[in-house]
């Protein structure tokens, strides 16, 4: 499968990959922001008042009854964290016309995704008070809502400790107090500023139906004159703080997260190892902390852990029993030395390079991983291909990844854990 | 092989019963990397009472048993199976829900020798005391992850409300008491009744050889002495009311969370009558709760639902339930107004609702035809059902308004509906 790629405008790039073995398209549009306090809670709620309306659909509920008109074309706004930037997302994923029997739909399909991010609804040249006061009562439920995830909560607190002082410490969906401060013009002044500003993306997977993606862009943002790129993160290569922060909440599992640095970069030829060793220590079933904690010590039912490819960040968690803390902390110590001591098979790193290579093949069978995978190359300004990525991956050695690991240092351990139920039930027992 | 093609659909299956009892399907898919098979046994936690093959008297086993087996057939004598699969670069995992327990894996090559392998553990069980002993640990730190889950708890105490004694209402991997009690004769009985060929089916998705995987499942399956058609299961006779009309608990959450369910009692159908009831009901729920609605938006508009509001309907052929969900400050209200709204439906209830919906499911189903596992889960969820997947859009298109409207009248009712809350904890547990 093969992409190209152009520049239509300063700032401004279409990726198209064409193929039919889909029976829909994708089409995306990401405008890349830095991650910064100032405007985070900006940028989170802006994709939601965006779904409010357009200047033809000026209403929810009028949008979705267009897009289910399309053969229920699935847009999604949405704003996230990537290393320390934040992506806005404008996205379509609709049925080709060789399917549903109304071929042409495509044409509309770009109208309203233009509409949606170019024409908002508007009142008085900004964005609607209504919609507004309606969307940032939602952002802060949204934002309060993380306590409901107990696995995603601790690793963002791990993050948050760990990464203090850093960008990537910051809440990829902002903060409450940050939001009452902000207004139907603040907003819109916003909106303008990073249309104007931003390195924008356009990426199409999908049937070549002969369309013009330029067409998506208005003349303006073809003619921008200057564009402000997100820099490369600043990356820490020795871990600072040894931190252990523990937080006590009405749970019954207790929630350990581990985090560790690196320093090795992903433009870095050593990247590849950490790849595989990652995978080797804590990437799937097949993995050293598995085998270990879960099948041989039956202490938790997942830990795995992942790497932070923009920070060079790893980060292990598990949901465990409060009282074996310490000596699950103990068994990951030691998994972690056996691997830097080179106590792994060379079936391990046979393993690990299939499991990744597998992974990576079945990217090409969804249009949208497809279209992530090449916005991903982007911002990483990587423009290997898939099957050179693949190739390179097979020709990490065993001395590869024990330099990797030796580089992976213990920086931070976060743990949730609850009231003292388990240790009661044990005296029971006794 | 038997092809069996859908022309509006542009695609076709391939089915054939083996001499070895296993019932294989095969969804060839063009061009596709990824390769991907799923071994399904019609045994779910609703299971756990029945009359063991061999036997004429029926036993009640432990709740979770059909996860606990899920998780004990990863067990081999001599070998790692995880590592196994992953050596031949393939993807292995599992899952049980309410009706059938999976075991999948999927491949960009190797997909023949992890077919084979895939075939013989499931047919393998490896059980010992040991290893039954220290599964318990593992489970039921699954079973604590989910009790900390309050999406989890407000659903499965929406069923506890309105389900008598149908076992939907317990949990899928049981309790810690519960998985304390299984013991390995438990496990041996739920085996060779339930893992019998006759009971379960194979589908296959990619761009594979058909007669290239039939020569691998016929040489992977064992030889089964006893052949089995269906397996007695005893399910008590449910009520058409609900147990209770609501059910409220406090959990660390940040808001109040909800789940309206209704319960169905058009029950005992299979087939095409199964799959057009569950696209009705799940039409009018959209047509009522999605984000095109009339009522969605003045509930949204009110401040008393968020995007997180949605509804389904889901059923099988001895119970069915709609399914309402969202967070709100005040889930009372929600149900108050959808209560209302029962009574009063002209509104939202509309032929112009119905066919941009049905627009919409159409397109929808398209979409998943790019993902092999949409294609495998459904095929197998529906195939117990007795119907084949690729038809599914005939189904659909053959949905008059009528059916709307007859549905609606005879299910969505006050008197068969419970509301689930739960609470955020007084305090926030911080400290």
């Amino acid at each position: 499968m093969e992409s190209q790629r152009k520049e239509i405008g300063n700032g401004v790039s279409i990726n198209l990959t064409y193929t039919d073995k889909f029976k829909s398209n994708y089409l995306g549009i990401y405008i890349i922001r830095p991650l910064e306090r100032e405007e985070v809670t900006l940028n989170s709620l802006l994709p939601m008042v965006l779904d409010r309306g357009t200047i033809n659909y000026p209403s929810t509920l009028l949008m979705e009854r267009r897009l289910e008109n399309l053969f229920g074309a699935n847009l999604k706004i949405s704003a996230s964290r990537r290393g320390e930037r934040q992506i806005i997302r404008v996205s379509m994923e609709w049925a080709d016309g060789r399917y549903t029997g109304e071929e042409g739909l495509d044409k509309d399909v770009l109208e309203m995704v233009k509409e949606v991010l170019f024409d908002p609804y508007t009142e008085e040249g900004l964005f609607s008070k209504t919609y507004i006061e309606q969307e940032k009562k939602n952002l802060k439920t949204r934002i309060n809502n993380k306590i409901n995830n107990k696995r995603s909560y601790s690793i963002n607190r791990c993050i948050e400790e760990m990464c203090k002082g850093e960008k990537f410490s910051i809440y990829p969906s902002g903060y409450v107090e940050d939001v009452d401060g902000i207004d139907e013009k603040i907003l819109y002044d916003h909106y303008r500023n990073i249309l104007l500003k931003s390195q924008i993306e356009i990426v199409y997977t999908g049937h070549d139906n002969k369309m013009n993606l330029e067409e998506l862009m208005p003349e303006e943002i073809l003619n921008r004159e200057s564009i402000k790129y997100v820099p490369r993160e600043v990356i820490i290569e020795k871990s600072q703080n040894k931190n252990q922060v523990r937080e006590k909440m009405q749970v019954n599992q207790g929630k350990l997260v581990l985090g560790y640095r690196t320093g090795i970069r992903y433009e870095d030829s050593l990247y590849n190892g950490l790849l595989l060793g990652n995978e080797i220590f804590g990437g799937g079933p097949n993995s050293i902390l598995f085998r270990n904690i879960r099948e041989k010590h039956s202490l938790a039912y997942y830990v795995t852990s992942n790497i932070v490819k923009h920070k060079s960040i790893v980060l292990l968690d598990a949901g465990i029993e409060y009282n074996n803390y310490q000596k699950t902390v103990d068994l990951i110590n030691e998994a972690l030395q056996d691997m830097v001591k080179g106590n792994f098979s060379d079936e391990d790193i046979e393993i690990a390079k299939k499991s990744v290579r597998t992974s990576s093949e079945s990217i090409i069978d969804n249009p949208q991983m497809v279209s992530e995978f090449v916005f991903g190359k982007i911002i990483a300004n990587d423009d290997r291909s898939l099957e050179e990525m693949i190739k390179q991956l097979e020709d990490v050695t065993r001395k590869d990844v024990i330099d990797a690991m030796k580089t992976v240092n213990l920086d931070t351990i976060y743990f949730m854990y609850g009231p003292n139920r388990e240790v009661q039930n044990e005296k029971n027992k006794k | 092989m038997k092809k069996i093609r859908n022309d509006s659909l542009r695609e076709e299956i391939y089915n054939q019963k083996l001499d070895n009892g296993i019932n294989l399907f095969y969804f060839p898919k063009k061009g596709f990397t990824k390769k991907y098979a799923i071994f399904t046994t019609n045994y779910g936690s609703t299971d756990n009472k029945f009359v063991p093959l061999g036997e004429d008297k029926p036993v009640e086993l432990p709740e979770g048993i059909a996860h606990f087996l899920e998780h004990k057939l990863f067990e081999e004598p001599d070998e790692d199976l995880f590592q196994k699969f992953s050596s031949q670069g393939a993807y292995v995992n599992a899952y049980t829900n309410f009706n059938q327990t999976s075991y999948l894996f999927y491949s960009t090559d190797n997909f023949y020798k992890n077919l084979k392998l895939l075939v013989n553990f499931v047919q393998s069980p490896f059980l010992t005391e040991e290893n039954i002993e220290k599964e318990k640990g593992i489970i039921a730190q699954e079973i604590q992850m989910y009790q900390d889950n309050p999406k989890w708890v407000v659903f499965f105490n929406t069923l506890k409300a309105m389900y008598y004694s149908h076992p939907v209402r317990t949990d899928i991997a049981g309790t810690v008491e519960s998985i304390n009690k299984i013991s390995k004769d438990d496990l041996e009985t739920a085996y060779k009744t339930f893992y019998n060929p006759g009971n379960m089916v194979l589908f296959v998705v990619g761009d594979l050889d058909s007669e290239e995987i039939v020569k691998t499942v016929n040489s992977a399956g064992k030889d089964y002495a006893d052949k089995l058609d269906d397996v007695e299961r005893i399910v008590q006779n449910e009520p058409d009311d609900v147990l209770l009309k609501s059910i409220e608990e406090r959990m660390l959450t940040s808001k109040p969370l909800f789940h309206i369910g209704i319960k169905d009692n058009e029950l005992n159908l299979t087939g095409r009558d199964a799959v057009k009831k569950d696209i009705i009901t799940n039409i009018i729920l959209d047509m009522l709760f999605t984000n095109s609605s009339e009522f969605y938006n003045e509930l949204y508009s009110d401040g008393l639902v968020d995007s997180s509001f949605g509804a389904y309907f889901t059923g099988k052929k001895t119970y069915g339930h709609s399914l309402i969900a969202g967070q709100s400050d005040n889930p009372q209200e929600v149900y108050d107004r959808i209560r209302r709204m029962f009574k009063k439906s002209d509104k939202y209830i509309t032929e112009e609702a119905f066919l941009r919906i049905k627009r919409k499911e159409i397109g929808g189903f398209l979409t998943g035809f790019n993902s092999v596992e949409f294609i495998a889960n459904n095929l197998t969820d529906l195939y117990f059902q007795d119907f084949l997947l690729i038809d599914y859009l005939d189904v659909l298109n053959e949905i008059k308004f009528d059916d709307i409207l007859k549905r609606f009248n005879s299910h969505f009712r006050e008197d068969r509906s419970v509301i689930s809350i739960i609470w955020p904890e007084l305090e926030t547990g911080k400290n």
